[in-house]
């Protein structure tokens, strides 16, 4: 199995749509230009910030390809395989190999409240179906729905599945994260433990290797910055960046990821609308966004347009 | 406006006789235990002392004990919480007749109130006293409600002695929140956190705990703490996976569906020569195979050879 040395906050690139909703070929191939330019240390996609949900399973594959070609071995690409039918999320996988990705990143199906053993089968279905290192997606949600990889999941995972090679973690959660870390980083050293977005900082001394990325899309330099005091243990610049990062994930987690797009648009990287039944920002909202972005001092020191 | 900043809080259980009465003279030496142990404060009884299976006679005689057995030597912050708002009100004012250093409340409990309904029985608590007030986030599991950020920010408004939230939620977007939110308004706003989940809270700023592993493994705690409070986080890797897999295996013991780890917590401590009886119904103490695995986990742990043993 290659080892990647999965590190730094990740890039997970929008998906730009034409005025018609439709995919928007050449603005993917910009978007995930923009990121490795920007010292993204891996693409992942289709994530939910990329409207992962909404796109056809042709259109996943499609920029599945695309990112691939655009990133050209610069860094390592993960493809989400992600849906709500696992025989969508095998037909990806197989593709995702077929065309040279990295790495899968995959969950059990959504909406469906699975139990442990039921996410068990899917992952190893899933893991044992294709040669490509695989990471799951741990996403509990407060109500006891979502898709929950507990420590003990995860350990019978990786005693299953020579490929296993990490984790995205959005359990956002001292206790989780710990028993996850502990029994996971003991069996398989490397292991990569990717939080969710970016909120690394109380799960970077314990061991998780970087994040994937939220405001990586109008912060890039921030980004970068944030992981680097972690690298150097300043602690002091390290809450500075995640303070800020944590004021603009609030600014854009409502109808995630309307005011992102919202935002870039203002930014120069005209990424087009969001697909419904999400809305798509509308310009007061990206007046507002225009002022905090300000304040927060984002606008002056990031980059505009391509 | 009142400030105290806690550092390492010990959180004393509340030893019980076979009878189910509380245990005066074996909690005599709980607390002695805690102040030889390296307690910089107590605070009691928290959820680890059993505070709802005692009475509001029960909760008052006990502040009233330990604050006459511990006669001044360490601070100690009363934790008042109830169902009903004039309930917890005059118990708090009953805690600060007695000199306590602090009050700490949870939200209320029973209700699962609607935001405002937590913002107005803090409030109600917090105004009625003259000392510094902490907040307790509970684990999202718990009874009542967590906190929000929102209700943070607006009892920070509205209450001039809230000094701090005690937070066992571990919500790294709360705890984010709360500091990056609520320092702008509060500049000394104190995290402090409320498992021994020191490092991610320490990371984002925060300072102190209070320990609920304190009574089982007071070395481990203490430097935890240290490494903490010197900025060392990522050196304190390995004794915060200590201190989570001693908190793992004693949460795994009992029947608890809030894996309140009280049946562990006691089984633990009376093996280890502390014998504190068992938890009050209706929290069920650890059956016999429970038992037998929890100690099992434990013998294993070398972490522990250090810690006392006995009083």
């Amino acid at each position: 199995m290659k080892n990647f040395n999965l590190h730094g906050v990740m890039q997970a690139p929008v998906t730009p749509l034409k005025d018609d909703f439709s995919f928007d070929v050449s603005g993917f191939e910009k978007m995930v230009d923009f990121h490795v330019r920007h010292g993204a240390p891996a693409i992942a996609w289709p994530h939910h910030k990329a409207e992962s949900l909404n796109l056809t399973i042709a259109e996943r594959k499609l920029g599945a390809e695309i990112a691939v070609k655009t990133v050209a071995g610069r860094v390592p690409v993960s493809i989400f395989a992600g849906t709500l039918s696992e025989e969508d999320s095998l037909d990806i996988a197989r593709h995702a190999q077929k065309i040279g990705a990295d790495m899968l990143l995959t969950i059990s199906p959504y909406c469906r409240r699975p139990s442990q053993e039921e996410i068990f089968d899917s992952i190893v279905r899933i893991g044992t179906h294709t040669d490509l290192p695989v990471l799951t997606y741990n996403s509990p949600w407060r109500n006891g729905e979502g898709v929950e990889f507990t420590a003990e999941l995860t350990k019978r995972l990786i005693d299953r599945l020579p490929n296993y090679i990490g984790m995205k973690d959005a359990s956002f959660h001292s206790e989780k994260f710990l028993e996850i870390s502990r029994v996971a980083l003991k069996m398989r050293p490397g292991f990569s433990i990717i939080q969710g977005v970016e909120h690394l900082l109380a799960a970077y001394p314990l061991g998780a290797c970087g994040s994937f990325s939220s405001s990586g899309a109008i912060a890039p330099n921030l980004c970068n910055k944030f992981y680097a005091s972690l690298v150097a243990r300043d602690w002091e610049t390290a809450r500075e960046c995640q303070f800020k990062i944590s004021r603009l994930w609030r600014l854009f987690k409502e109808q995630y990821p309307s005011s992102l797009k919202g935002a870039m648009i203002m930014m120069g990287r005209s990424v087009g609308p969001t697909r419904s039944p999400l809305p798509t920002a509308t310009k007061e909202r990206i007046e507002f966004l225009r002022k905090q972005l300000e304040e927060l001092n984002i606008l002056q020191t990031e980059p505009h347009g391509w | 406006m009142p400030t105290f900043s806690p550092g390492l809080v010990h959180t004393p259980v509340t030893p019980f006789k076979k009878d189910h009465s509380i245990d005066y003279d074996t909690y005599a030496k709980v607390l002695e235990f805690h102040i030889r142990n390296g307690a910089e404060a107590l605070a009691l009884p928290m959820p680890e002392g059993e505070d709802m299976s005692l009475t509001d006679p029960e909760l008052r005689s006990l502040l009233k004990f330990a604050m006459e057995q511990v006669k001044g030597r360490v601070p100690v912050i009363a934790h008042v919480s109830d169902a009903g708002t004039s309930i917890a009100i005059e118990r708090a004012l009953y805690a600060q007749s007695l000199g306590v250093a602090a009050i700490v409340s949870h939200p209320p409990y029973f209700w699962h109130p609607k935001p405002s309904m937590v913002v107005e029985h803090l409030v109600r608590i917090g105004n009625a006293v003259k000392l510094p007030f902490f907040i307790f986030n509970p684990p999202v599991e718990s009874v009542g409600t967590t906190l929000s950020t929102e209700i943070v920010l607006e009892l920070i408004e509205k209450l001039p002695n809230l000094v701090g939230v005690v937070d066992a939620g571990l919500d790294f977007v709360f705890m984010e929140e709360i500091m990056c939110n609520g320092r702008p308004l509060r500049p000394d706003l104190q995290l402090i956190a409320g498992a021994d989940f020191m490092v991610s809270a320490g990371a984002l700023g925060g300072s102190g705990v209070f320990s609920p592993l304190s009574s089982v493994a007071p070395k481990l705690v203490r430097e935890l703490f240290e490494l903490c409070r010197k900025g060392q986080f990522v050196e304190a890797r390995s004794a915060q996976e200590n201190i989570g897999a001693l908190n793992h295996a004693i949460k795994a013991a009992g029947a608890s569906g809030l894996r309140d780890g009280l049946a562990g917590l006691k089984t633990v401590l009376a093996s280890m020569g502390r014998d504190c009886g068992v938890p009050r119904p209706p929290v069920r103490s650890a059956g016999e195979i429970e038992r037998g695995d929890l100690l099992e986990a434990i013998a294993a742990m070398p972490f522990l050879k250090d810690e006392p043993r006995g009083w």
